[in-house]
């Protein structure tokens, strides 16, 4: 439930954000907490500073590059019951059929997820997460926002943290070290995702004239992509 | 949903890969089926051909990639579109200052970024027309010896100018020249719409790209 903890975290925030007008430009970038966001930015770049990015280099340098792709692949497996969830909530069929093949594969030949021979076998992985789903269902993604630790995020994608977290099999799993077991799991989720990102970031940082507008475009821009599956290309770019 | 492992790589990917993506094409074995095809076939493949000519050392391969990305790019059309809102409501020598920044700017990127890619080719698969002079060119990017899905990446060219221009790229996605509107709109509005802060910011961004800004 780590991440229904930070969504109730950055909306405590907001709440407190709330007092301060917007400006005009925070509100035609459909950002009205643009302020608190920036802030919340901040911090966790700071926990990224002296906390995330040296347990991440503990973990690169303890761990060989196999075995952290080993932890990544059996980490994917695990989520990919929620993903053949959501696949089948967008009436995604076939991608359905693949989730569920994928897993069938990882978690027998690949030995319980650690290896991906589904990938070679030509059934590569995709994502998909209740926020899409949400989108696909016609809601909206609400004002732009930066959760603590997570980053970018909105209410409609935040939502779906929560719910992927409730729906996903693995965590209805009650046996004595749940836990310890849920714990863990999320521990190494977080080294993960910040140990394949970090190096990401400090690029991004490098490159941008603004930081924290270029985060914000490039996930809206992601997600966008993610919500049309890689169709209807091009259908709402601006003219120039 | 924050950005996960595959997205965030895919995002520094999207920033390298944009500014390289144009210099790295080839040709495909079909024959081109319409004028931007033809344009992102017969033109934008030439970069990989300075790309690989060792004959070249390090300056004249940048200065001729320099040469041949401006005489495929419509640097002033994307520089005023970046600008946004703030395109109508600066001081018009701003607006060109802004120009010459930009166009420092988006050279440094290229060139910083360039010699990461020398290894891999574009692939042109199809496009789509979305109105009589605007284009999206699709193409894959090919890595020899990988087993991953090839990357998309995707070239936008208008021909309202009497010749094809590439306006935008896009790897993955994620569009260049929108991320660069957002981050420099962005930017103004916390510099109360102050165009000369931002070309000063460019300028230094410039340098520490690796190239002196003019």
């Amino acid at each position: 439930m780590r991440g229904l903890r930070l969504v109730a975290l950055g909306l405590c925030g907001l709440l407190l954000a709330g007092c301060a007008a917007p400006s005009p430009e925070s509100l035609a970038a459909n950002d009205p907490y643009e302020q608190f966001n920036r802030d919340a930015l901040r911090r966790n770049a700071k926990i990224d500073k002296y906390i995330v990015i040296p347990t991440v280099e503990a973990y690169f340098s303890l761990v060989p590059e196999d075995g952290r792709r080993g932890v990544h692949n059996f980490l994917g497996n695990l989520a990919l019951p929620t993903i053949f969830l959501n696949d089948m909530m967008q009436g995604e069929v076939s991608r359905a059929g693949k989730s569920m093949w994928r897993l069938t594969v990882n978690s027998t030949v690949g030995l319980g997820g650690f290896l991906d021979p589904a990938s070679k076998m030509g059934i590569p992985g995709h994502g998909e997460d209740f926020g899409q789903t949400l989108a696909v269902w016609g809601v909206g993604e609400g004002p732009y926002l930066i959760l603590p630790l997570l980053g970018p995020s909105n209410p409609r994608d935040a939502a779906g943290l929560v719910v992927d977290a409730v729906i996903n099999p693995t965590n209805q799993i009650r046996f004595k070290q749940h836990i310890w077991w849920s714990g863990t799991r999320q521990f190494f989720t977080l080294l993960d995702l910040k140990g394949q990102s970090y190096q990401t970031i400090q690029g991004i940082q490098r490159s941008s004239v603004d930081y924290y507008s270029s985060l914000r475009s490039l996930y809206r821009q992601i997600r966008n992509e993610q919500i049309r599956n890689g169709r209807k290309k091009g259908e709402d770019l601006p003219d120039f | 949903m924050p950005l996960s492992m595959p997205l965030m790589r895919r995002a520094l990917f999207a920033f390298a890969i944009l500014a390289a993506a144009p210099l790295l094409m080839v040709r495909p074995a079909a024959a081109a089926q319409n004028v931007a095809e033809a344009f992102v076939d017969e033109n934008i493949h030439k970069g990989l051909d300075i790309l690989k000519d060792k004959k070249l050392n390090t300056v004249q391969r940048r200065d001729q990639f320099e040469t041949l990305l401006l005489g495929l790019v419509d640097v002033r059309r994307i520089a005023l579109f970046t600008l946004g809102q703030y395109r109508r409501t600066a001081p018009p020598e701003d607006v060109e200052a802004f120009v010459g920044a930009f166009k420092n700017y988006a050279t440094a990127a290229y060139q910083s970024y360039f010699a990461k890619y020398t290894n891999q080719n574009l692939k042109v698969i199809g496009s789509t027309q979305r109105n009589p002079t605007d284009f999206i060119v699709q193409t894959q990017l090919l890595e020899p010896g990988s087993s991953q899905q090839p990357a998309e990446v995707d070239f936008r060219v208008r021909t309202d100018a009497g010749k094809p221009v590439l306006v935008d790229v896009a790897y993955q996605g994620i569009w260049l020249s929108l991320a660069q509107r957002d981050q420099f709109v962005g930017f103004l509005g916390q510099n109360n719409g102050n165009v000369r802060t931002l070309i000063a910011h460019l300028s230094e961004l410039a340098v520490n790209l690796g190239k002196p800004a003019n």
